[in-house]
């Protein structure tokens, strides 16, 4: 596609204007980024398909293709990375290296939108290891730390690139070409063990991306140690490439007919995905409770909501994809704010350590309700966008006579609220310390994306049928059955559920009640430090009363809440370093020892020759 | 229409008055199972009226102020969507699902004001409520689930109407380990003894509520006396058949409500620990069961 082209020539210019000026880079970054958003807009509602390159000894004709389903995350991913970037403006200044930061965004950015537009597997791999790898060199931008957390996920990325590839190469031979659309015809014929075999190849390298239990040890690490920006990128859009990846593979290669032979007795490839999307709700978001650090508690949030939308786009039903779509986008909404919003709060007082912050409510005022829009999407409170798509999950698990994993989804939920509410308590409310008294708000370039993307949480909260219209084309172009929505009120086929109903009846509660409040005497507005403490004053900065907020239940569900995974996986790679130092010595550097080596060698091929003569 | 509208209305006064009744109520049932004489039953209202016409009213700011207005205001709201005998104004607009959500608003404006009353003693009661509402929220749900499942559908409404036969259609024969459960875990959700602990009066200067004064405790009171109403509507529409008149209906709302009093009565405190291990054992354990009977029928 001329868009993808044009896009690629411009990254290494933002590169190379940083070598003439800071202003000059900032600028075409941005409006690199810019650009990008207005061409995906102009797309919307096309059928595009373009082939630019020609590989004569495979025989494989690379092309860019543009439909619903690619439109619909392709728009997110450059709304996203545009905010993003603006914010990077003020967080980033005067760090060192930013000609490449603002250059390995763009790559970011470009590779995802190559990877959604893509046309065929080879395209899709190509650009996926683009993103991959760029995506490192992001993670590790800060040094340290993040180094090591860059690596561990470079490990599972490659791991999971095999894979990918495996099942790429295995297709080729089977089908002799890798348009999705040729692909999808071939493996319709295949037998169920191989269409099976493809499958949980591409489910390896997609859920290493989207980080589902066991394969999400990598993501908080490398969340929590990139810089803020670029965890929102992160969380939002780039690991949901392997939500479209899982759509492409399911519905727009197997489709529903090629999942419904994949079973092994009663129990469907379908089962067993929504019993791990189950686990990698539940146990991530319990894990996220007990973190002390502002941007873990956010990325463990981000793997266990993961699984929501995993949860619904196992459903081939009309609400179920429509549900995990619509959380796909909500929940990169909401985390992009958030960590924007942590960002901020890091930028401005240089620690996440929500057992040291407080009170920030009176100094950061845009970035506190900006914060709190967030967390109110996340948890799904009426009204805000992951209510709707929350309440579409809980309604196709419940029609689907899945009880047990709404309990699931209900009780993640009830996480959310708990570590939603500490962060925004432990950050933003209570007493401000004596130390942060001289904080000030963030810039008006860093508010902007932030009031922009809270902005969108209310809007899709309260006309849901924008984001359903959308999805619902994307539905269709995968040959699903698309979801019938109004602007705000379902139809009462599929639920009952009406925002603007509920919308009014807030509205006039809080209307009724605000009089009450204003007819009764105006209050006086008191110090933080004129509060009531039976009979003793409480003492200013002596004791952080927000450390350990939720002790009683830590102590009852921490031993069992524990990341058990990155435990065993880091049990094995101590085993394999020590079998291999082991093997190690044996290049003693000891001539006698080689030619011993040598002797034994030949004594073994003599022993097989004549044993094989016997 | 227009009656519709004068439905809607008419919902949220019915339902303060008879919160407000049930306040006093158990004001006086207290007090007669204790052995005393206990104030009129109009005690509430005067309380109230008290409160609001204060002198004097301290405020910790915006958000302070906003807290305890969506806290109320959340436990009207959510009023509307519970069918109350036969009056269901807003039914189609919201399923059980949405009022489980709508349940959250006014826990979630309480907690916003407590943490910006700027407090320790108000933290830690936020902390202890959250942790025990993650404690009963466990039983509670599976039960809601296991109502959803046996009677396949989401909506209130049918919920209801689905046990209008006889007495043998009630949720409660239906499904009498998830009624058992939800019925063990009410005084948790009412946070009533002996799980007053997020809002205990000697700990911690009643936890969230310590520096609400005047009007502000007033609307605390009267929130507080809406999720009476809120809890015991759900547990008479679930487990209890609704009802096809109002009468019927406050009249099986007393009865559950007179019996969480006694318990309320005579009961000490648990400490937070000790409830968190009560309700993830007994009730879980019943509603679980319930619950796999209940998709096991359906399936």
């Amino acid at each position: 596609m001329a868009m993808e082209t044009s896009f690629a020539l411009i990254l290494p210019v933002a590169f190379l204007a940083g070598k003439v000026s800071p202003a000059l880079r900032n600028v075409v970054a941005v409006l690199a980024a810019a650009v990008s958003v207005l061409l995906v807009a102009v797309l919307y509602g096309q059928n595009l398909k373009l082939d630019y390159y020609a590989l004569p000894f495979l025989g494989v004709e690379l092309a860019m293709r543009t439909d619903a389903l690619a439109w619909f995350f392709a728009i997110a991913v450059a709304a996203i990375g545009l905010l993003s970037i603006v914010f990077s403006l003020r967080y980033m200044q005067g760090r060192e290296r930013l000609d490449f930061y603002y250059f390995a965004m763009l790559v970011v950015n470009a590779a995802m939108l190559g990877i959604v537009f893509s046309a065929d597997l080879l395209s899709l791999f190509v650009f996926w290891e683009v993103m991959s790898w760029s995506t490192y060199l992001l993670i590790s931008y800060r040094g340290g730390k993040a180094v090591a957390a860059g690596l561990k996920y470079m490990v599972m990325s490659i791991a999971g690139s095999c894979a990918m590839l495996l099942a790429i190469a295995s297709l080729y031979a089977t089908c002799g070409t890798l348009d999705l659309h040729g692909v999808a015809q071939g493996i319709a014929k295949a037998s169920p063990g191989y269409s099976l075999f493809i499958l949980l190849m591409f489910v390896l390298g997609f859920g290493i991306k989207n980080a589902i239990v066991p394969l999400h040890v990598w993501l908080p690490d490398a969340h929590s140690e990139a810089v803020s920006p670029f965890s929102a990128v992160l969380s939002s859009v780039l690991v949901r490439m392997g939500v479209y990846g899982l759509m492409l593979v399911m519905y727009g290669v197997l489709g529903e007919a090629g999942l419904a032979r994949l079973k092994l007795g009663p129990v469907t490839f379908r089962h067993v995905l929504c019993w791990v999307a189950g686990v990698t709700i539940l146990v991530p978001l319990l894990i996220a409770m007990l973190q002390d650090d502002a941007k873990r508690v956010v990325a463990w949030s981000s793997v266990g909501h993961g699984g929501y939308m995993l949860l619904g786009i196992a459903f081939g039903t009309a609400l179920g994809v429509a549900g995990g779509l619509f959380h796909t986008l909500n929940y990169a909404v909401c985390v992009a704010l958030l960590f924007l919003a942590v960002g901020a709060v890091e930028h401005r007082t240089g620690t996440r350590d929500l057992n040291e912050l407080g009170g920030l409510m009176k100094r950061m005022p845009v970035t506190f309700v900006t914060a709190l829009i967030a967390v109110c999407g996340l948890i799904g409170v009426p009204l805000t966008n992951g209510f709707v798509s929350k309440w579409f999950i809980y309604k196709t698990l419940i029609t689907e006579g899945y009880p047990f994993l709404a309990l699931v989804a209900l009780i993640g939920t009830w996480a959310t609220v708990l570590y939603g509410y500490k962060l925004i308590h432990n950050a933003f409310l209570g007493q401000l310390p004596s130390g942060y008294r001289e904080v000030r708000e963030v810039p008006f370039s860093m508010q902007l994306p932030m009031i922009l993307l809270s902005l969108a949480v209310i809007l899709f909260g309260v006309l849901p049928g924008i984001a359903v219209r959308a999805i619902g084309s994307a539905q269709a172009s995968l040959g699903l059955k698309a979801l019938e929505s109004g602007l705000w009120a379902l139809p009462p086929a599929v639920g009952e559920l009406n925002t603007i109903n509920i919308l009014s009846g807030v509205i006039a509660s809080l209307a009724l009640v605000y009089v009450a409040f204003a007819l009764a005497t105006k209050a006086r507005r008191v110090d933080q430090s004129d509060s009531y403490g039976a009979g003793s004053y409480v003492p200013m900065d002596r004791y952080q009363y927000s450390v350990n907020f939720y002790q009683r239940a830590h102590e009852l569900i921490g031993p069992y809440v524990r990341d058990r995974v990155d435990e065993f996986y880091r049990w094995l790679v101590g085993k394999a370093e020590g079998f291999f130092e082991q093997a190690r010595k044996m290049y003693s550097g000891n001539v006698n020892t080689y030619a011993a080596y040598i002797v034994i060698f030949l004594a073994l091929l003599i022993i097989l020759k004549l044993g094989g003569q016997i | 229409m227009l009656t519709r509208i004068a439905l809607i209305l008419a919902l949220p006064v019915v339902g303060f008055l008879v919160a407000v009744l049930f306040m006093g109520l158990s004001r006086k049932i207290t007090a007669r199972i204790q052995r005393r004489y206990g104030p009129p039953l109009y005690q509430p209202i005067i309380d109230v009226v008290k409160l609001l016409t204060q002198k004097e009213n301290i405020s910790h700011g915006i958000l302070f102020d906003l807290g305890i207005l969506l806290g109320l205001a959340g436990a009207f709201v959510t009023i509307v969507f519970i069918p109350a005998g036969g009056i269901q104004p807003l039914s189609t607009s919201g399923d059980f699902l949405v009022v489980l959500y709508l349940m959250l608003l006014s826990p979630l404006g309480v907690a916003l004001a407590a943490g910006a009353s700027e407090n320790p003693n108000a933290s830690i009661g936020v902390s202890r409520k959250f942790i025990l509402a993650l404690g009963y929220e466990v039983p509670f749900l599976m039960a809601a689930l296991a109502v959803m499942t046996r009677f396949g559908t989401t909506s209130l409404v049918q919920i209801v109407s689905s046990q209008q036969g006889s007495v043998l259609d009630w949720g409660a024969l239906a499904l009498p380990l998830p009624a058992l459960a939800t019925f063990l875990v009410l005084p948790a959700m009412l946070g009533i003894r002996p799980f007053d602990f997020a809002a205990a009066p000697q700990e911690i200067a009643s936890g969230p509520m310590v520096e609400l004064g005047g009007k502000y405790l007033g609307f605390a009171a009267i929130q507080g006396a809406l999720h009476t109403y809120i809890v015991v509507a759900l547990f008479v529409d679930l487990f209890l058949g609704g009802a096809a008149n109002m009468l019927t209906f406050f009249a099986k709302m007393l009865a559950v409500f007179f019996v969480g009093v006694c318990i309320n009565a005579v009961l000490p405190r648990f400490r937070v620990g000790q409830a968190l291990r009560y309700l993830w054992k007994w009730p879980t354990i019943l509603a679980f069961v319930g619950l796999v009977i209940a998709a096991l029928r359906r399936g």
